[in-house]
């Protein structure tokens, strides 16, 4: 990228004003102050929620507040607002691949035991016969049958205590 | 970029290349400013990745374990955390303001700012102290160390199965990689300190307050996310 610039007087540009030296914005105290105000409303208003039962809307609340307050954090604090373009890139770039990690993984044991029957699983079902490969499913203790249904593996490890 | 196209735009710069602040592979103050920002928010992104292989470990058990991170979740102290989030929260405004401050050329404004903040991390980890302290005094602990589930850790009654120990193990690598985080802050923020009572921060250079103030506002984030999720929803 700094190579195609032709002078290093433009590869030094980006929010500066070309003169080389560091021009970063300077937040009033003020503003600071106020800015934390915020996010102590913020945590307040979460607490107080966490005392209300609002069935897996908590969590959804919860996280909201939460990404709200991270949001002004990153923004002011960190000073993202008056940044280059490209900081804020790199840091939403991380959540995204965040939640990729997050997001597949859960597809992935939400689904497991469904894909097994058909997929995966060690009985061909043309013969019921044991097929070659798949997953050597272990038994589950007797009167567990719907285990099956989510992710065996996990639910029997947890059975042994 | 060539060393003499450098030397026929910059020749004019009062300082031009006499810069102490300046090492000498940058072109600019503002360039090596830049630099070391960007490198920052990369590191800082590594950061959130590293904790988010404990966010996903958190997000799988939760959702097989519903109940049970429920019921452990209530044995955790919801004052104490509030209260050190609020610590953690004050501690950026500080770290916020030494760079306001070093902007701005308040060397002493900078010195105490940054002490405010080193004492608000040294609060937050003596809280945190007496919560652990607490937790090994109830057998609230990872693996096969939990002994919460034994009538003498009763609880109201009630004693926690044993399948919680994964909540507290969870509990343990997430509070605890952030407590390391914060003495890492802390070590980072005290560099900045003695740089600056040296005298090697100015208007021009305050880049080692600036990714210090960086990396501190990093470890308040991963808190604002681990506190509703260990001590406000389970």
């Amino acid at each position: 990228m700094m190579s195609s610039s032709t002078t290093p007087a433009d590869s030094t540009h980006g929010h500066d004003e070309g003169d080389g030296k560091v021009h970063a914005h300077v937040s009033s105290p003020l503003f600071l102050i106020s800015i934390f105000a915020a996010l102590i409303f913020l945590t307040i208003v979460t607490v107080a929620v966490s005392y209300v039962d609002l069935g897996t809307a908590n969590t959804f609340v919860a996280m909201l507040i939460a990404t709200m307050k991270a949001t002004l954090v990153a923004a002011f604090f960190m000073h993202l607002r008056y940044d280059k373009p490209l900081h804020t890139i790199v840091f939403v770039a991380s959540f995204v691949f965040l939640a990729i990690f997050l997001l597949f993984s859960l597809d992935d044991l939400r689904t497991r035991g469904r894909i097994d029957a058909v997929n995966g699983g060690v009985i061909n079902p043309a013969n019921g016969q044991v097929a070659p490969g798949g997953i050597q499913i272990p038994a589950a203790p007797a009167g567990s049958a719907p285990a099956a249904e989510h992710g065996e593996a996990p639910a029997a490890g947890g059975e042994h205590h | 970029m060539s060393t003499a196209s450098t030397e026929a735009t910059h020749g004019h710069d009062a300082h031009g290349g006499h810069d102490p602040f300046l090492a000498h592979h940058f072109d600019t103050p503002a360039q090596q400013f830049d630099s070391a920002k960007f490198g920052m928010w990369v590191f800082i992104c590594t950061e959130i990745l590293m904790f988010g292989g404990l966010f996903v470990a958190y997000g799988i058990f939760r959702n097989q374990e519903v109940e049970i991170f429920h019921l452990a979740h209530e044995r955790l102290d919801k004052v104490m955390g509030a209260i050190n989030t609020i610590v953690l929260l004050f501690s950026s405004l500080t770290a916020a303001m030494a760079v306001r401050q070093a902007q701005v050329g308040d060397r002493k404004g900078t010195d105490r700012a940054l002490i405010i903040t080193l004492l608000c991390a040294c609060v937050f980890l003596v809280i945190k102290f007496f919560e652990y302290k607490h937790k090994f005094h109830d057998g609230l602990l990872p693996g096969h160390f939990f002994t919460a589930h034994l009538p003498e850790h009763a609880h109201n009654g009630h004693v926690l199965p044993y399948r919680a120990s994964m909540f507290f193990a969870l509990y343990f690598m997430m509070t605890g990689l952030h407590g390391v985080h914060v003495l890492i802050g802390m070590g980072v923020l005290t560099y900045a300190l003695v740089r600056n009572r040296r005298g090697g921060i100015n208007k021009e250079y305050f880049t080692p307050v600036e990714i210090g103030a960086l990396y501190w506002h990093l470890v308040d984030l991963v808190w604002i996310y681990l506190f509703p999720l260990l001590y406000l929803v389970g």
